[in-house]
């Protein structure tokens, strides 16, 4: 308990003086996993957005699919990326194994099926009378899905939240493909995971402490969103 | 009006963060994958800047236990490699996959125990130490069992003491599997005060934290060489084949050959490697 | 002659494998207001959207200012801007009156200030000025219904769909409604198709009527075409014929035919050859009620008693059993100064002039 307590002090006074490495990987956590949530959302908006307004045989098995996805493991994925981009695998000649590239890519796949599923749920929750309103009123097919989007906003960036929770919290993906390496891929979650093995519970647990809290004002947004 | 301003400012902190995230991506690197005895001892920590600072590169490392090192090395996903297993890294090179294997350092395995040895094991030759904990099947034995340079000597000293592997990672609940790091493991003995083959480098820089004594120094077979191996360019032509040379250069330098000779000294009141400069050490 | 601004031909709409609407033909001519008037379920709506181009038709073809836009995704956009649509339950999109309004303009690309001028002035035609900043998804249903007329107009569409407007709409809410249209049918040279169930909506706002039922247009023509004469029965009961009579054209004199009510002979004027089938549409104001045998020069006369009286507003209907059922109506007034009462004895008159035959199609 004492272990605990004294973890929890230190790891405080981590955070508060702030700490130049607790600073650095916190930041770079949030970075690839803001990156990875922006190219995520600029696929699945416009792809949500397009499986939602067609019709085509085979739509409701894909939706079935991309909801089953939600729960890819993360280690799958890692496996996935790490055949694909070693240098001994299929498009290895790019070099981006252990780099923020692979963890990018890797967060991409992870929480694309959330952020897309999320999208085309949120769509379909919309009035139907909403794009024939704004196609009735000279609306492009372009204009129609934004307009759409638009009314599902709240429900959308919902989605898109949802998302980055996944990412930055995730931590197989990122300790196979991204190798926790030092002032490089070392994010938070990684880094709890080495330092907690390596016995240096302070650093982990002021780490814990940030990752809590940015879950913490995700869930805030989220719900003041889902308010909305 | 106000939300507009509220948006750009996110804009602005997630280019910033991006910016911040990814700089360095673009600087000359060499990733090294490395023996995780070597790593919680905290070598690679302080040789690292100084081989940066030197070479003007920055120095990716990845902890692994050396059979994961090697599976790197033989993908090319890192350009040098620094393990701990004679036999696997002398195939390693056969293969065509490493350049060359260059000793730099050497320490000895230890057995560790609880203080009060249950088992008693003290003071045995390896072998015979080994033998007494499997015929008590008593106490706890943690195994590195993650293919690790560690758990190849493992494997090696109960082969020597007359064991399947097999039949010993199958005997009973008093063999454990960590699958984890040395230092990792090592934490996981000192809980279950059970008994764990260590390197001694890593035994020294946890010792603090650990309820655990050495048991077994003594032994031929306890003998522990690091060497250094460039991935091959023929086999990935991709990889740093120049800064990995730098770098096994810099290991075999006398200027760095002292400093780890000397490393820990100041903390644990002794070495925790002997520097070997290329050479085979013979026990 | 002028080409139709909307023509269709032979155009058929399917949902589910099942038709709801065939072989269409229909023009809706520059500058007219054409009413569609129909049950529930006739494919009132289904037609406006293959007008409108909503949807994409089943069959044949729809050519809009003599352009083929069939199924030519960017005619069919090029046309629609052209055009606006109110639908029967409008919905407005979660922002300001302003900008619900302005949403049409802003996808046309029509400047800023443009777009200013035009929104202020649908919203005051709709009579919503005073709302332009609330947001829309806070109004009430006379509003929100303005609202979205407003937002029809501002594109200054060629042609306007409205799909029963005030189907929803308490009488308050309708007048004002009705009180728009109106104005704007005055004030512009837009066309107007709208759908109604209500044929009086239909009289007294539209140019030209088409009845439909079933999927299928059964008659066109100007509002007093349809009320007067009606083609068929169906047609008949729906505009509010509610005598139809069976029989048998059975003589002729010049224009004046006899036809056999089920024995009963009743005179009327038509072209029809001796031993057609036919239907005789009579309409109850057309029939007087006398407590006697009068001498006027209608040549239809028949003695009944009354089978029922039940008043509808201002006035009273009478069913009198005379051989076969005939329904009249007179105003409570009368009603009274005859004193009816049911069994009372009554002589219903009605001219040959006032009795419409078609030919029965089965």
């Amino acid at each position: 308990m004492t272990e605990l307590w004294e973890g929890l002090v230190t790891a405080v006074k981590l955070i508060i003086s702030l700490d130049p490495e607790v600073m650095e990987i916190a930041g770079r956590s949030l970075a690839i996993s803001a990156t990875s949530s922006t190219i995520a959302a600029l696929i699945c908006l416009p792809l949500g957005a397009v499986i939602h307004s067609n019709k085509f045989p085979g739509k409701r098995t894909l939706i079935n699919i991309v909801q089953t996805l939600f729960s890819l493991p993360t280690v799958a994925v890692g496996l996935f990326v790490f055949v694909l981009f070693s240098r001994a695998g299929p498009i290895g000649g790019l070099d981006i194994m252990f780099t923020p590239v692979a963890m990018v890519i890797g967060q991409v796949i992870l929480i694309s099926p959330i952020m897309l599923g999320l999208t085309i749920s949120a769509l379909s929750g919309v009035d139907k009378a909403i794009a024939d309103t704004a196609i009735s009123l000279g609306a492009s097919g372009l204009q129609t899905a934004v307009i759409t989007l638009r009314e599902a906003r709240f429900a959308v960036l919902a989605g898109l939240i949802m998302g980055f929770g996944r990412a930055i919290s995730e931590v197989g993906l990122s300790l196979m493909v991204g190798g926790n390496i030092a002032g490089f891929t070392r994010t938070i979650t990684t880094a709890i995971s080495l330092e907690t093995s390596k016995g240096d519970l302070e650093l982990a647990l002021a780490l814990g402490i940030i990752l809590i809290v940015i879950a913490l004002v995700i869930n805030l947004v989220l719900n003041r969103v889902q308010q909305r | 009006m106000k939300r507009k301003i509220i948006v750009a400012i996110l804009a602005g902190l997630v280019i910033a963060s991006l910016l911040a995230g990814f700089v360095g991506c673009g600087q000359q690197r060499l990733k090294v994958a490395t023996t995780t005895s070597l790593y919680d001892t905290g070598l690679w920590d302080y040789l690292e800047p100084i081989f940066e600072e030197e070479y003007g590169v920055e120095l990716d490392i990845l902890y692994a236990g050396t059979g994961i090192a090697l599976e790197y090395g033989m993908r090319g996903d890192v350009d040098v490699i620094a393990v701990h297993s004679k036999a696997r890294e002398e195939q390693f090179v056969a293969e065509g996959y490493g350049v060359e294997r260059v000793p730099f350092a050497y320490n000895y395995f230890l057995i560790v125990g609880p203080e009060g040895d249950p088992a008693g094991i003290k003071d045995m030759s390896p072998e015979d130490a080994f033998r007494t904990l499997y015929e008590a099947a008593s106490s706890s034995f943690i195994s590195r069992g993650d293919d690790s340079g560690t758990h190849g000597k493992e494997k090696a000293i109960w082969a020597s003491a007359g064991y399947d592997y097999e039949a010993v990672r199958t005997a009973g609940q008093w063999y454990v599997e960590a699958g984890r790091g040395m230092g990792p493991t090592l934490l996981m003995a000192s809980e279950m005060q059970g008994y764990t083959l260590t390197d001694i480098g890593t035994f020294l820089s946890y010792k603090s934290e650990l309820e655990l004594v050495p048991l077994v120094e003594e032994g031929a077979i306890l003998l522990n060489v690091y060497s250094v191996i460039a991935i091959s360019p023929e086999k990935h032509p991709g990889t740093n084949i120049e800064m990995a040379n730098n770098l096994i250069a810099f290991l075999t330098s006398p200027q760095i050959q002292e400093l780890i000779g000397n490393y820990g000294v100041e903390q644990y009141g002794m070495p925790l490697f002997t520097p070997c400069a290329g050479a085979e050490p013979q026990s | 002659m002028t080409m139709a601004l909307i023509e269709t031909v032979n155009i058929g709409q399917k949902y589910a494998g099942q038709y709801i609407l065939k072989d269409v033909n229909l023009n809706i001519n520059r500058g007219e207001v054409f009413a569609l008037i129909g049950p529930t379920g006739a494919g009132k709506t289904t037609l406006l959207r293959l007008l409108d181009l909503l949807e994409v038709p089943a069959s044949g073809s729809v050519y809009f200012d003599g352009m083929d836009v069939t199924d030519n995704k960017s005619l069919r956009l090029q046309a629609r801007r052209r055009m606006s649509f109110v639908l029967q339950k409008p919905v407005v999109f979660n922002m300001s009156v302003y900008n619900n309004v302005a949403c049409g303009l802003r996808w046309r690309r029509e400047k800023e200030a443009t777009i200013r001028q035009r929104v202020s002035r649908a919203l005051e035609l709709a009579d919503m000025a005073e709302y332009i900043n609330r947001n829309a998804r806070t109004l009430s249903g006379g509003e929100t219904q303005r609202v979205a007329i407003a937002r029809a107009l501002a594109v200054a569409p060629e042609v306007l769909f409205l799909d029963e407007p005030t189907a929803n709409l308490d009488p308050i809410s309708t007048s004002k409604i009705e009180e728009v249209l109106a104005h704007i049918i005055g004030d512009q040279k837009t066309t107007v198709v709208m759908a109604t169930h209500n044929m009086s909506q239909g009289q007294r706002l539209a140019d030209r009527i088409g009845v439909i039922m079933n999927g299928e247009i059964l008659q066109t023509g100007s509002p007093g075409d349809i009320f007067s004469t009606p083609q068929k029965k169906e047609v008949a009961e729906f505009v509010g014929v509610d005598n139809i009579l069976s029989g048998v054209i059975v003589n002729r004199d010049n224009e004046l035919v006899t036809i056999d009510i089920g024995g009963n002979l009743i005179q009327a004027i038509s072209d029809y050859p001796i031993g057609e089938e036919v239907h005789a549409l009579i309409r109850p104001e057309d029939i007087t009620l006398a407590p006697r045998k009068d001498a006027s020069s209608a040549r239809n006369t028949f003695e009944g008693r009354i089978a029922r009286i039940f008043p509808v507003g201002a006035l009273v209907r009478v069913e009198v059993a005379c051989g076969f059922p005939l329904l009249a109506v007179v105003t409570k007034r009368s009603a009274e100064d005859l004193s009816l009462a049911v069994n009372k004895r009554v002589y219903a008159t009605f001219k040959a002039t006032a009795v419409h035959i078609i030919k029965r199609w089965n």
